[in-house]
């Protein structure tokens, strides 16, 4: 274990890395400024269980329903050797009709570890060209993130014969006249995106895999599947950028005494016994870097929201900016109250003022 | 007894938000033992209001007599066979003729035997069959068993087939489950043009393998079991040789390497080392 | 946003409570609205589970599909809905009217956030192109029905329209809270920040209102927490009961699973109302009347093209349609930003900040000042303005005053006279015909005024090619029109 793996290892404590799935991976690009995030994933720590146990549980939770839901229809199209995925996949690619292989790397001759699937699906994907794959049924890739390998598991991947691989997700969410819901086409977009990274990186080579994703839908209101094209050149850009960002994430360690850790230390029943003021303060001592869109993206949201109460940022980029990027709401209020400016405050300032005397004037208030 | 009810209704609401809020605290392991209780005090409520209901005087609404079991959370059709599972798989499959998914083989039950069972049993039906083989090898005349995947003769996930096929029928290549729908879309539709009358259930199953089967669709927009069947001869012909080829030859090595048992169930990688007969390299 | 309202949120924070930001009320409030509450089971399109809908607070009508997979259930429920909402519906458009006249009233609908937008849309997508014969036939409302909840959502967009109203949306359009935008979309901590209960702040009312177990959230979403513990098992319930043919215990279930919905939907509704209650304290603003009116009108002529044998709303426009739709639009949200600035000072207050409106005192009035230069003398008055504000517009620039909207004023000239600036209008129109101005009709020396270069221009539209010619750059011309069979007619829906 390297140094760094050491170091993210005790910061993390007694507990196991938290493993790296394509959505983590994707959620990096979300808020890269955050350094108290970017240390927490890339040490691997829960963070939904150490937000709990600091007394502020994040709101996150998955309906059930939607879940049964989702896997009725990836079943669905990957049923009878993935029967309607390939009429759909023959039409978007331009398979030839003796493209029709299905290969199951759900495991490997009854075993399901990990390393053997990913070892399996290396060497099947890499012969692929030699024309005996068509479709790979859950392969598993691998991404190094800050020193540990992420296990990636895109739903298929597509082999056009002397062509190249495509990237294939099947979401349950629906497209409605050719249409679908804009974010959740583009959470998808980022998740396809890191499968091209780690396939890319599997088989060595960049022109191997399409930046051309496939998306599988249900059409209207119905289970018939649908198929679209997802173009996720841009994705690749910011994903690249922000993981050689984590790999300095030695960078961001230095700053932190080597004392600090996130410990849960759990005991023999596995609950968290640290105090959780204490637990509290360690994860302050990081800085982060609160907006509004961390309380959709971040398991850590209520107890930023609460640290940052009191900044312009908790009420909102635009906010922030429309205050000049006045940092602390108590400034902007004594601005309007006439406190003098400092330097670079004065347009501002003298904008806060008008504001003030504005709302006094037409409501009569303070 | 209106009293206990009452009480019992009044307990279960506290209980679920109880585990709501545990789960929305992230303490799951109080969350599961709340449902624990939950669970029995929603069992006491409805044995409650059963015996409430006894002891009333009107009839309850429509009731009807029904021997279902109580796995029928998939809105199956209340309609049961007299023959156990195992003889309903036998004869779905052997209409196939080529090993399939519990999903298709409970389809195409309904189709053209017209009862249904659900799709969880069927899954648990292989490991008693196995348990069955081993306790008393080939005394039953049949067994449903697994088909192989080719690269390693292990059991293929969600696929049966019926030990007394040929073995180069229940071995798995890469073409071979392509193959296998476009035969299967040809014993349906066989058995659609000799039925008189098919139920919708039949029909609307041969009108998914046509819509998966280039040139299958009738320009009636109906369904139409000789364009079907001629569709899927066509397309069968370019994947037929291939994967016989690897069909072949995994069978002579399940048969030289395995033993009865393991060729009709199959065998299992083991974590640390490699199981005899798997593949290096291409196959 | 600006600066006004970042300023509202800062003292909303520190002061504990929501802090208005408009003085008049900019949405029309029907004296009697249909408030719409719909839940969806999670992972579907638009898989109805259980609404409360209704105009009176008091009797709320609860509608609730017990298998929300099941197709029939499904458009059972989509009758049922129907039934209500197309007798909302009637009782405005059976009233008498002259054949040139609109409709006086219009329903409106009321919906707790743009989501519940969303749906209807969605829902009326899903409903309006049914087949009422055939194999998998529905009632003859349904397609009725869809057809009407298609039309309010696509008056959505039109940016002065108020037949369908998110309710967050309109709040947060007349309150900062001091937490964020995104934290204002929940319905209940967004009335936490206006009217806390007594004895809480603003924010720990807001705080209490994210707890989904205490506060359901308004929908059409449902708590996850909720789904897989409350609601799977009382699902499971009904379909085991259904499955053994034991009739009471169906019964039973489906009231249980009815029962819990309702915890789900009530509290939305009682916070909907008092939302509602809430807005009718503000007066409405100059404006908005007019703004409903064409409201009445788009449903009056609805209501003819369905007598008449309409089609349905197609999938998408043509390009022909999208281009002129999108130009109208576009001039709609520009007049409606004026009509706010007029009604509202503290909306006009936002063009004061930027310079584009300022307030201040006449200095000088020559009222009487003719221009002689054309054929025909000219009324053309002078007026000084003075005023401490920024004025950014140059001379030449017309202005308007909110208080005289039929009078031009063209900057002549804008001189700084040390902290305050002296600004020359010529005023033209809105004063008579004769060459004596009519009294009061030009401000006097000492009047509080105030000037915008907010004007509504009412620019003719853009002339738009017939569809028959649209050019080949844009698809050719669209192909006729024929109603869209259903693809997905036959389909299980699960």
């Amino acid at each position: 274990m390297s140094p760094t793996e050491a170091r993210l290892a005790r910061l993390r404590g007694r507990t196991p890395p938290r493993r790296h799935d394509a959505r983590t991976v994707a959620a990096l690009t979300v808020n890269p400024a955050c350094a108290r995030r970017a240390l927490m994933d890339a040490a691997g720590v829960d963070k939904q269980q150490l937000a709990a146990h600091t007394g502020y549980p994040a709101p996150f939770g998955q309906s059930q329903f939607a879940i049964t839901r989702g896997n009725a229809f990836e079943a669905q199209v990957k049923d009878n050797g993935a029967a309607q995925l390939l009429t759909l996949l023959r039409e978007i690619l331009g398979l030839d009709i003796t493209e029709a292989h299905y290969t199951d790397l759900n495991e490997v001759g009854g075993n399901q570890d990990s390393e053997l699937r990913h070892v399996y699906t290396k060497q099947r994907l890499t012969a692929a060209v030699m024309g005996t794959g068509t479709m790979f049924d859950h392969p598993l890739l691998r991404l190094d993130v800050a020193g540990r390998y992420a296990y990636l598991e895109p739903d298929l991947i597509a082999f056009r014969h002397r062509g190249t691989f495509h990237i294939v997700e099947i979401k349950s969410f629906a497209i409605v006249d050719e249409q679908a819901d804009p974010a959740k086409v583009a959470a998808t977009a980022v998740q396809s995106a890191v499968y091209v990274l780690a396939l890319r990186d599997l088989l060595g080579r960049e022109d191997a895999v399409h930046h051309e994703t496939i998306l599988v839908c249900p059409k209207d209101f119905s289970n018939h599947p649908v198929v679209a094209k997802v173009d996720v050149r841009r994705q690749l850009g910011v994903l690249r950028r922000q993981l050689t960002r984590i790999e300095r994430i030695d960078e961001l360690l230095a700053l932190h005494s080597d004392e600090l850790t996130f410990d849960l230390d759990p005991g023999e029943d596995q609950r968290p016994r640290r105090p959780p003021e204490e637990l509290a303060n360690a994860v302050r001592t990081v800085n982060a870097s609160y907006t509004p869109e961390c309380l959709s993206a971040c398991e850590l949201c209520y107890l930023c929201r609460d640290e940052a109460q009191g900044t312009s940022g908790a009420l909102g980029k635009m906010v922030r900016a429309d205050l000049g990027g006045i940092e602390f709401t108590r400034q902007a209020l004594d601005l309007a109250r006439g406190a003098s400016p400092g330097p670079d405050r004065e347009e501002v300032a003298g904008l806060l003022v008008e504001a003030a005397r504005l709302r006094q004037e037409i409501l009569g208030e303070t | 007894m209106a009293d206990l009810i009452q009480t019992l209704e009044r307990r279960i609401d506290r209980l679920r938000v109880a585990v709501r809020e545990a789960v929305l605290a992230g303490d799951g392991t109080r969350a599961k033992t709340l449902r624990a209780e939950l669970r029995e005090a929603d069992q006491a409520w409805e044995a409650a209001l059963a015996e409430a209901e006894l002891n009333r005087t009107e009839p309850p609404g429509l009731s009807r007599e029904s021997q279902v079991g109580p796995d029928a959370g998939d809105g199956s059709s209340t309609q049961s066979s007299l023959l156990p599972l195992r003889e309903q798989v036998y004869e779905a499959l052997s209409l196939l003729q080529v090993p399939a998914a519990p999903r298709l083989i409970a389809t195409v039950h309904e189709a053209f035997f017209a009862t249904a069972f659900s799709t969880t049993r069927v899954t648990s039906l292989r490991r008693d069959e196995e348990r069955s083989f081993r306790a008393a090898p080939f005394t039953r005349p049949y067994y449903i068993c697994s088909a192989l995947i080719a690269d390693f003769l292990s059991p293929a996930r969600a696929l049966l087939a019926v030990s007394t096929w040929p073995m180069e029928s229940r071995v798995i290549g890469s073409l071979s489950p392509r193959v296998d729908f476009l035969t299967a879309a040809i014993r349906v539709a066989e058995a659609v043009e000799r039925i008189p009358g098919p139920m919708p259930a039949a029909r609307r199953l041969l009108w998914r393998f046509a819509a998966s089967i280039p040139g299958a669709a009738h320009s009636s927009g109906d369904v139409h079991p000789p364009t079907i069947r001629s569709a899927a001869e066509a397309e069968l012909t370019v994947h037929a040789d291939a994967d016989s080829r690897t069909r072949r030859e995994a069978a002579e090595r399940a048969r030289r390497q395995l033993s009865d048992v393991e060729q009709l169930f199959g065998i299992r990688l083991k974590p640390a080392g490699r199981a005899a007969g798997a593949v290096d390299g291409d196959a | 946003m600006s600066l006004l309202t970042a300023l509202a949120r800062v003292l909303a924070a520190e002061t504990g409570r929501a802090q208005p930001i408009r003085t008049v009320r900019h949405v029309h409030l029907s004296g009697r609205p249909l408030v719409f509450i719909p839940l969806q089971l999670a992972g579907e399109a638009c898989a109805p589970l259980a609404v409360l809908v209704g105009d009176d607070p008091g009797r709320p009508a609860m509608l609730t599909v017990h298998e929300p997979r099941d197709r029939t259930q499904r458009f059972d429920f989509a009758a049922a809905l129907a039934e209500v909402i197309l007798g909302y519906i009637n009782s405005y458009s059976t009233v008498s009217t002259a054949p040139d006249q609109p409709y006086p009233d219009a329903p409106q609908l009321l919906v707790p956030n743009p989501q519940g937008a969303a749906f209807t849309r969605l829902l009326g997508r899903s409903t309006r192109f049914r087949r009422t014969d055939g194999e998998f036939a529905v009632k003859e409302s349904v397609p009725l029905l869809g057809r009407w909840l298609s039309f309010y959502a696509e008056r959505m967009e039109v940016p002065a329209a108020a037949l369908l109203v998110p309710m967050t949306t309109v709040l947060a359009d007349h309150w900062a809270t001091g937490q964020s935008a995104a934290e204002d979309a929940n319905l209940a901590a967004l009335l936490g920040w206006i009217v806390p209960p007594p004895g809480m702040t603003g924010a720990a009312a807001a705080r209490a209102a994210e707890d989904p177990v205490r506060f359901p959230p308004a929908g059409p979403a449902t708590d996850p927490s909720f789904d897989n513990e409350v609601l799977e098992p009382r699902i499971r319930a009904v379909r085991a009961a259904r499955v053994t043919g034991d009739g009471g215990a169906l019964h039973r279930a489906q009231t249980a699973m009815e029962a819990a919905l309702r915890t789900q939907l009530e509290p939305t509704w009682e916070l909907m109302w008092r939302a509602i209650g809430l807005l009718r304290t503000i007066d409405e603003g100059a404006h908005v009347a007019e703004r409903w009116q064409s409201d009445c009108w788009a449903f009056t002529s609805h209501v003819a093209h369905l007598r008449d044998g309409g089609f349905p709303q197609p999938r998408r426009d043509g390009a022909v349609a999208a281009a002129a739709r999108l130009a109208r639009l576009e001039r709609d949200q520009q007049r409606l930003n004026v009509q706010r600035a007029y009604d509202d000072p503290l909306v006009m207050a936002e063009y004061r900040l930027t310079g584009e409106a300022f307030a201040g005192t006449v200095t000088e009035a020559q009222s009487d000042r003719l221009d002689t230069t054309g054929k025909r003398a000219k009324l053309r008055p002078w007026i000084v303005v003075e005023t401490a504000e920024q004025v950014s517009a140059a001379p030449g620039t017309v202005l308007t005053c909110p208080a005289r909207p039929g009078q031009a004023a063209e900057i002549i000239e804008v001189a700084p006279a040390g902290d305050l600036t002296h600004v020359t209008l010529q005023l033209s129109g809105g004063m008579g015909r004769a060459l004596v101005p009519l009294p009061g009709s030009v401000p006097a020396a000492g009047e509080t005024i105030s000037y915008t270069t907010l004007r509504d221009d009412f620019q003719s539209a853009p002339r738009f090619p017939d569809r028959e010619q649209t050019p080949w750059t844009h698809g050719g011309p669209p192909p006729e029109y024929v109603p869209p069979v259903s693809e997905d007619e036959a389909e299980d829906i699960a």
